[in-house]
């Protein structure tokens, strides 16, 4: 149900990985050359109708299939060959499907605001292949006065988020990749609307505290067809390191302990033909999880490189 | 070089995440802040005032207690002083917990065992609902289910005992004058500030004793975590020097009596019946249908066969003789201009919601894992309580007719409810969205509204100085619930006079008992 959470999450990894992975050019930058950048425009759709109270995998009639769209654009800067600025702004909307036992209203707007700071700290070549280390300093905050405190609809977790990744990929010369990364979420508070609330105890404020969380992803990938096309398959695990469980056929709140496995697949494509112009898509399964919804997902979107 | 910048980069990012963290946290309080205080009276007379359950004020009887300086009490002494001279820091933080005011913490146990215990039950796999049962509480689903009719009733028993077990101790208090251990021997610490109220028999050991006895009585599961609470509360007493172990038993025999007379009520009150089979359901449905040519219905997946506490409206009320005395007029029938207005009004309020609107429904909500409408204004009631700084007795009086007249509101809402059995907005209008859960039980009048009303007019009559602030209150609390898209505005509006109907009837009680 603290299905917000996975999107912003997926909009770090997006910005993190996708948005300067690029093919124009022969080399195996990962990096936005200095003055050049990056913009791109994901559409997500994803939806559940099983989630994990606690642990339990369940269905509800109240909320039956719960749908998500996504609209993030978001643009990759090239500050420096070796330091990249990332920016993002999603749109979202969510629903229920009908007929549903809940009739509730879904909600809209803009998430978060969410900057990133990318810097390439090691890129060496050894043996067949080169080996790469960044690190990445994000931080995202929402754009607008949404309701964190309206699960599952609630269109983000309404709270500061403060993240420090670290980034490790091997990349042989013929093609092959593989990319681990590790990153902490340190998240604020949200504000709802009410000023009690029960999280194993009575709470007398409207602030909720969102649970902090560890964020886990490996890529294996390869680029083909001359460096136009890159396919990956992945991993996302997040644990949060605290937080209380969803309560029997209650709603889920910002204070959720939320934990899952993830796996998923990507494409990339970079017609030679179409200077600076890419393509992606991706489609994901959560597999394993608690406290969230367990969402298939799959986005597709365009990118745009330029000079500045 | 470029390696440098970044690394000084990031170095500048995690100290700027370190200052943001630390200086955005917002306090997180659990309980309410307060400390002993002095009281603004002590209210000598109060063994005077007339009780709720209580024949007299002399009905429970106690030990004639021995005299300070017989040598039975200065043996109490002797103990006390060593036991309130050896504290742990773990004793410490009860002596600070409880203070001189308890009732305001039992209050604050009993909200949070409503917010633990108000979850509706959901549906079995084969789409059948299985309702809690007090014959077996662990479940599955756990009793009680802590509604607000549920919640409303504990609250009102717990404070009418109180309130009565404090009457008594208040009486004994004057009519005996023992005065504090500490005041008897100046070696032994105070912990509290002293207000010179006589210390036989102790009120703290009426106030735990009754409180761990009703609520161990309305939520089962929690006997052990209460009696737990209550030995700390009684052992408190002792530390800070207030109370010697013939206080405490003297105030423990009060409690124990007023408690055994309000369960009684309690166990014969109408409530075992409220959640009734869905033939008698059903009939309270087909009755409406015949009468009134409408009818309310579930409509969740799977939808429940019988609507929260049908009758309800028969539980025996605490102020109001009859409860057709304050049952509201019927309201506008689907089709009627009065009724088309309003299906345009909550139309226009869903699809042109502002953000002060969703935070008007979401602040009143108080839904399910809550503490419940009756629960928000007991959290309003301990918190003037300590901004006047009352006494025990003069605080567990508001508690006490705060609940009983948010009770009778709540049975006469009840009664309204399944008697006109009036559907609500997803049920008549096409394609309707809200933004608050719909309960399950039907929408004429609006609970909110009547529990509201009613608390706000005892709330005014108790803290003068307020103002119209509760009434302005209530008011919102009503029409949240339209803004919400539960309610037709006209749930809220009867009910708001609804509920000061009722209140009337208890302010009459008040008013008469001694106090003012």
């Amino acid at each position: 149900m603290k299905f917000q959470n996975t999107i912003a999450l997926y909009f770090v990894i997006i910005l993190s990985f996708m948005g300067v992975s690029k093919a124009q050019t022969p080399s195996d930058a990962i990096m936005m050359h200095q003055r050049e950048s990056c913009a791109a425009l994901i559409y997500e759709h994803s939806w559940f109708d099983h989630y994990w109270e606690g642990t339990k995998l369940r269905t509800n009639g109240t909320i039956e299939t719960v749908k998500r769209n996504t609209f993030l654009p978001m643009i990759a800067i090239g500050i420096f060959d070796q330091l990249n600025l990332l920016i993002g702004a999603p749109y979202v909307q969510t629903a229920s499907t009908e007929p549903n036992g809940g009739y509730f209203n879904g909600a809209k707007g803009f998430q978060d605001l969410s900057l990133a700071l990318k810097g390439e700290i090691l890129n060496l070549q050894l043996g067949m292949g080169k080996l790469a280390l960044l690190a990445t300093a994000g931080f995202s905050t929402p754009m607008t006065n949404y309701l964190s405190d309206y699960q599952p609809y609630s269109i983000g977790f309404g709270a500061n988020e403060y993240s420090l990744r670290g980034i490790l990929q091997y990349k042989l010369d013929m093609g092959f990749y593989g990319r681990v990364a590790a990153a902490y979420l340190l998240r604020g508070q949200t504000e709802a609307e009410r000023d009690y609330y029960y999280n194993n105890g009575s709470y007398y404020t409207a602030w909720m505290d969102v649970p902090n969380a560890w964020n886990y992803n490996a890529v294996a990938g390869i680029w083909m067809l001359g460096n136009s096309l890159k396919l990956e398959a992945n991993y996302l695990g997040i644990k949060s390191t605290s937080g209380d469980d969803i309560r029997p056929y209650n709603a889920a709140q910002p204070t959720n302990k939320v934990s899952f496995d993830q796996v998923g697949i990507s494409a990339q494509y970079y017609p030679k033909a179409a200077k600076g112009l890419g393509a992606l898509a991706y489609f994901s399964q959560k597999i394993n999880g608690r406290n969230t919804g367990k969402s298939s997902q799959f986005g597709v979107g365009l990118t745009y490189q330029f000079k500045i | 070089m470029k390696n440098k910048f970044i690394s000084i980069l990031f170095s500048a990012c995690i100290l700027l995440f370190a200052v943001f963290i630390t200086s955005c946290e917002k306090d997180m309080p659990t309980q309410a802040d307060y400390t002993d205080y002095s009281f603004s009276k002590i209210d000598e007379n109060g063994g005077n005032w007339n009780p709720v359950l209580l024949d007299s004020n002399t009905q429970i009887s106690i030990p004639v207690p021995e005299v300070v300086n017989s040598s039975a009490y200065q043996g109490e002494l002797a103990d006390l002083k060593s036991e309130a001279s050896n504290l742990n820091g773990e004793q410490r933080e009860a002596i600070e917990y409880w203070t001189n005011n308890s009732i305001l913490r039992w209050n604050e146990i009993a909200l949070e065992l409503i917010a633990k215990y108000n979850l509706i039950p959901g549906p079995n796999d084969d789409d059948t609902y299985t309702l809690p049962n007090p014959a077996s509480p662990e479940g599955p689903p756990p009793f009680p289910f802590a509604h607000p009719p549920y919640a409303v009733r504990a609250l009102s028993y717990l404070s009418v005992a109180q309130f009565d077990g404090l009457i008594s101790a208040w009486h004994y208090k004057y009519a005996y004058n023992r005065p504090s251990p500490y005041q008897t021997d100046n070696t032994i610490p105070a912990a509290y500030v002293d207000n010179g109220i006589p210390s036989y028999p102790s009120d703290g050991a009426v106030v735990a004793t009754v409180s761990k006895t009703i609520l161990s009585a309305m939520f089962p599961l929690e006997k052990d975590y209460l009696a737990e609470r209550a030995e700390e509360h009684l052992s408190s007493l002792k530390w800070a020097g207030v109370n010697t172990q013939s206080d405490i038993a003297a105030g423990s025999i009060i409690g124990d009596e007023v408690s055994k007379l309000a369960l009684a009520r309690a166990a014969n009150d109408g409530m075992k019946k409220a959640q009734c089979p869905k033939p008698v359901s059903d009939s309270l449905q087909a009755a409406a249908f015949d009468r009134f040519g409408w009818k309310w219905q579930n409509i969740e997946v799977p939808p429940r066969p019988v609507g929260l506490t049908p009758l309800y409206g028969q539980v025996k009320m605490w102020c109001v003789p009859n409860v057709l005395d304050v049952r509201p007029p019927v309201p506008p029938a689907p089709g009627s201009a009065e009724y088309e207005e309003d299906v345009t009004l909550l139309k226009d309020y869903a699809d042109n919601m502002t953000e002060e609107h969703r935070a008007i429904a979401n602040f009143w909500q108080d839904g399910l894992g809550t503490y419940t409408p009756p629960g928000h204004w007991n959290r309003f009631a301990k918190e003037y309580c300590i901004k006047y700084k009352f006494n025990p007795l003069r605080t567990a009086r508001v508690f006490a007719y705060l609940n009983m007249a948010m009770m009778d509101g709540g049975i006469s809402c009840w009664d309204a409810k399944y008697y006109y059995h009036y559907p609500r907005p997803i049920n008549q209008i096409e394609g309707f969205k809200t933004i608050a859960g719909t309960p399950n039980f039907p929408s004429y009048t609006s609970g909110h509204s009547v529990f509201s009303a009613a608390g706000a007019e005892v709330m005014t009559y108790m803290f003068p100085n307020e103002g119209s602030l509760f009434r302005d209150y209530a008011l919102e609390a009503a029409i949240s619930r339209v803004y919400g898209g539960i309610h037709w505005s006209f749930d809220a509006t009867v009910g708001t006079e609804q509920g000061k109907n009722c209140a009337n009837y208890t302010l009459n009680v008040a008013k008469a008992d001694g106090a003012d």
